[in-house]
């Protein structure tokens, strides 16, 4: 009887483990915690966690199933939306001839506004939802094996065979020959901005002097310390897209949303580092001439800026791309992703030294990749997870190189030129945001209309407001 | 008695207008532009306009016209635009090179319902991307009838100038409305409507092949562009080559960047629902007077 007792209370135990399992080694940190986190925060703390593989595996399954709740029950939302949306247009229909003034203007918002909850429902269950599982689930990759590659990594730099990485040779940033050629981008790249200007995919430039010149000098400063060897044209783009991309020969077009995305100078240094990583890698031309050679036509400005800059315009490129850029009749292989996803590796970890090697915290970079993800993911930063490699390889990596630098002393985080910049900016947005106000509307015609009532969310706030599911034990 | 009868008789027959029910004066504007052979005319002033409504004279002013202009591309995104998608690549991305900075631009698709691809923006970057970003089409129905409609319906909501540019066929395939109630709803909107003939390219080549059937579907496909742009004060153009269409699209700009806008007293008859507007404009030269063409709409709509 003592050993049916104690059978039935270790059974008791087992069953209940994932749970309580939740309660790491460190008691003040369960799983679901650890993972609102951020990734920064997660590449400290996760070493420490010692969560076991069950309870990982569990929790995992455990957010997959709250995610596919979560987005079933916002697409059932969209479809009692639609339902609504139209008995209420058969309603006027029906009554079109005998509504006064007063009973129209409701009918108006009543379907104006219910269009509104509908795209909103849809918005969350197709992207915010996703991207945030995304998060979690990049996430929990990092507790669990980021340890583990932590210690190789210590292996490798206590044996001194992290020299011979490719592109290990830091020290000779600037004199190293990354990939030659470069001065025979700079008539392509030339040729390509026309085009863009004469498309028409060409934001207005920024003609804020103070912005212009501060993302100028830091953008020149980290060309100086990179292996570009064609002059750098750096231009600001007055568009809300949190973006920024090069052209093939030196050319840096700077988005307005990427300046007021950015919290410190290393954040923005990272992504301009980047995109010079770009340019040095010569990206542009090699995909082009592998464009060539899988046997697809494309013009070399859309090639150059559409594929690894996150589009001029905006996420819908990408869209274009790979479901087949329909408008000018050519289809794209997916190939050509997985060779740009090659590319982005590389420029990750050519700007993570270039940043270093010019004085600036590397670490700014993933801390921005971090701010993507977790703040501007669903909307913005789309682009960023479909396209680009595994979000989770992409930081470990980044990390991996940043652990292989030689150690320097006084890295910049923030500058003061930085926050003036900042202050500057806020002229700009001003301005750009009352622009905004004025905008006309095809989707929300109707003025003087009560709020619908909308999920009260956005990019960043935790997922757990939407989806209650995921804070149910696994 | 008799005489007397007569002469009452008489003054009704002679005076009819202040018998008429009419409704107290209201200021309508108009936009319009004014034309000398294939030359547009600018620099006119208002002694060079007469203006009546309903057949009797109206006073009028010119004005400034409204800024930014709130374009609304209105483009065919349908399986059938397969035949003719060079027509409406080659006109959107020539529309969108040549457009001016400042104007408001949107993109409307329409197949099977219309779609908002893109809400109005300054950035027209934006009206590719979204074009770009919609993929392969997915109905094979032209609903244009609707579309038009639908378009004109949310223009009327938004106050301010608007221009539609209609990039499509012109065909109609399955419309809940009909060709009349789509003219109905366009007299009563404000917008000056341009339609591109997708598909005249195509159809130029293959003419002769054509039977009784698709040259009636095709002559009313066209009559329907030309209707729209007779009654909005636009044009309807019909290009023989894919060439063609650049130079088109940037006429079509020019045209809107040389539009006058005209207000006048208007005092509508409510014993008729569309009310008659016509327009002349000239120059006197050698006290002998000149006339040109005037592109306005043909009138106006109380819905």
């Amino acid at each position: 009887m003592p050993y049916q007792c104690l059978a039935i209370l270790l059974s008791l135990l087992l069953a209940v483990q994932p749970v309580a399992g939740l309660a790491s080694t460190r008691p003040d940190l369960t799983l679901t915690q650890a993972l609102g986190k951020s990734y920064e925060e997660l590449f400290d703390l996760a070493p420490g966690l010692g969560f076991t593989q069950s309870h990982i595996d569990a929790h995992r399954k455990h957010l997959e199933r709250a995610r596919d709740t979560c987005i079933d029950e916002y697409k059932d939302a969209a479809k009692s939306y639609n339902r609504q949306l139209r008995d209420a247009q058969a309603e006027l229909r029906r009554r079109t001839a005998r509504l006064n003034d007063e009973e129209r203007h409701e009918l108006h918002c009543r379907i104006q506004n219910l269009r509104k909850m509908e795209q909103q429902a849809e918005l969350l269950a197709n992207h915010a939802i996703p991207t945030a599982f995304d998060n979690k689930l990049a996430k929990l990759e990092l507790v669990e094996k980021w340890p583990a590659e932590l210690r190789k990594i210590e292996a490798e730099i206590a044996a001194e065979k992290h020299y011979e990485r490719r592109y290990g040779d830091v020290r000779d940033i600037g004199l190293r020959n990354i990939r030659s050629g470069q001065q025979d981008d700079i008539k392509r790249g030339h040729e390509a901005v026309q085009q863009m200007k004469m498309m028409g995919m060409m934001p207005p430039e920024m003609d804020n002097p103070a912005v212009v010149q501060y993302v100028n000098d830091l953008s020149q400063k980290i060309a100086a310390a990179s292996d570009l060897q064609v002059p750098l044209q750096v231009t600001i783009l007055n568009s809300k897209e949190i973006n920024a991309f090069a052209l093939p020969g030196g050319y840096i077009f700077i988005q307005r949303g990427l300046l007021e995305a950015a919290e410190t100078e290393a954040q923005l240094a990272g992504v301009i580092a980047h995109e010079i990583a770009h340019m040095t890698g010569r990206h542009g031309h090699r995909l082009m001439r592998r464009a060539t050679i899988a046997g697809i036509l494309y013009q070399a400005a859309q090639i150059a800026a559409l594929i690894f800059t996150g589009g001029v315009a905006g996420i819908g490129t990408y869209y274009a791309l790979q479901y087949g850029f329909y408008g000018l009749g050519l289809v794209l292989s997916l190939d050509l992703l997985g060779v740009s996803r090659d590319f982005e590796r590389e420029a990750d970890q050519l700007g993570v030294q270039y940043a270093w090697n010019a004085g600036i915290d590397p670490r700014g970079f993933t801390e921005f990749f971090s701010l993507m993800a977790s703040r501007f993911g669903y909307v913005a930063g789309l682009s960023w997870f479909r396209t680009h490699p595994p979000f989770y390889d992409r930081m470990v990596e980044s990390q991996r190189e940043m652990m292989f630098l030689p150690p320097k002393d006084s890295l910049v985080r923030t500058t003061t030129a930085f926050e003036e910049m900042k202050r500057a900016l806020e002229d700009v947005t001003k301005k750009a945001e009352a622009d905004e106000k004025q905008r006309p509307s095809l989707l929300s015609p109707v003025e003087d209309c009560p709020e619908p009532d909308l999920p009260r969310y956005k990019p960043g706030d935790p997922i757990e407001n939407l989806c209650p599911a995921i804070l149910e034990a696994p | 008695m008799i005489r007397i009868l007569i002469w009452i008789l008489l003054a009704i027959l002679l005076l009819p207008t202040p018998l008429m029910p009419i409704e107290p004066l209201v200021e309508r504007s108009v936009y319009l532009t004014v034309e000398d052979g294939d030359r547009l005319i600018g620099g006119l002033t208002e002694e060079n306009f007469r203006v009546s409504e309903n057949g009797e004279s109206r006073d009028f002013r010119l004005e400034e016209p409204e800024l930014p202009v709130m374009i609304t591309l209105l483009v065919e995104h349908s399986r059938m635009a397969a035949w003719y998608w060079d027509d409406i690549t080659q006109s959107l991305s020539s529309f969108v090179r040549s457009a001016p900075d400042g104007h408001w631009y949107s993109l409307v698709t329409y197949a099977q319902t219309i779609e908002v691809a893109s809400d109005f923006t300054r950035n027209r970057a934006e009206i590719l991307d979204a074009w770009n970003r919609l993929g392969q089409p997915m109905w094979r129905e032209v609903n244009t009838y609707d579309a038009i409609y639908e378009t004109a319906e949310k223009l009327q909501l938004i106050g301010g100038r608007h221009v539609v540019v209609l990039i499509g066929s012109g065909i109609d395939t399955f419309s809940r409305r009909t060709l009349g109630e789509a003219q109905r709803k366009v007299e009563a909107t404000g917008a000056t409507i341009f339609g591109i003939g997708a598909g005249s390219a195509l159809r130029g080549r293959l003419e002769m092949y054509l039977g009784t059937n698709a040259r009636m579907e095709l002559l009313r496909a066209q009559a329907f562009l030309q209707m729209l742009a007779d009654k909005t004060g636009g044009q309807a153009f019909f290009p023989r080559f894919v060439t063609a269409f650049p130079n088109v699209m940037r006429s079509v700009l020019l045209m809107v960047g040389h539009q006058y806008r005209l207000i006048y007293d208007s005092q509508p008859r409510l014993d008729r629902p569309f009310q008659v507007l016509e327009v002349e404009a000239f120059v006197i030269e050698d006290d002998r007077r000149k006339d040109f063409t005037v592109r306005v709409r043909d009138g106006w709509r109380e819905e």
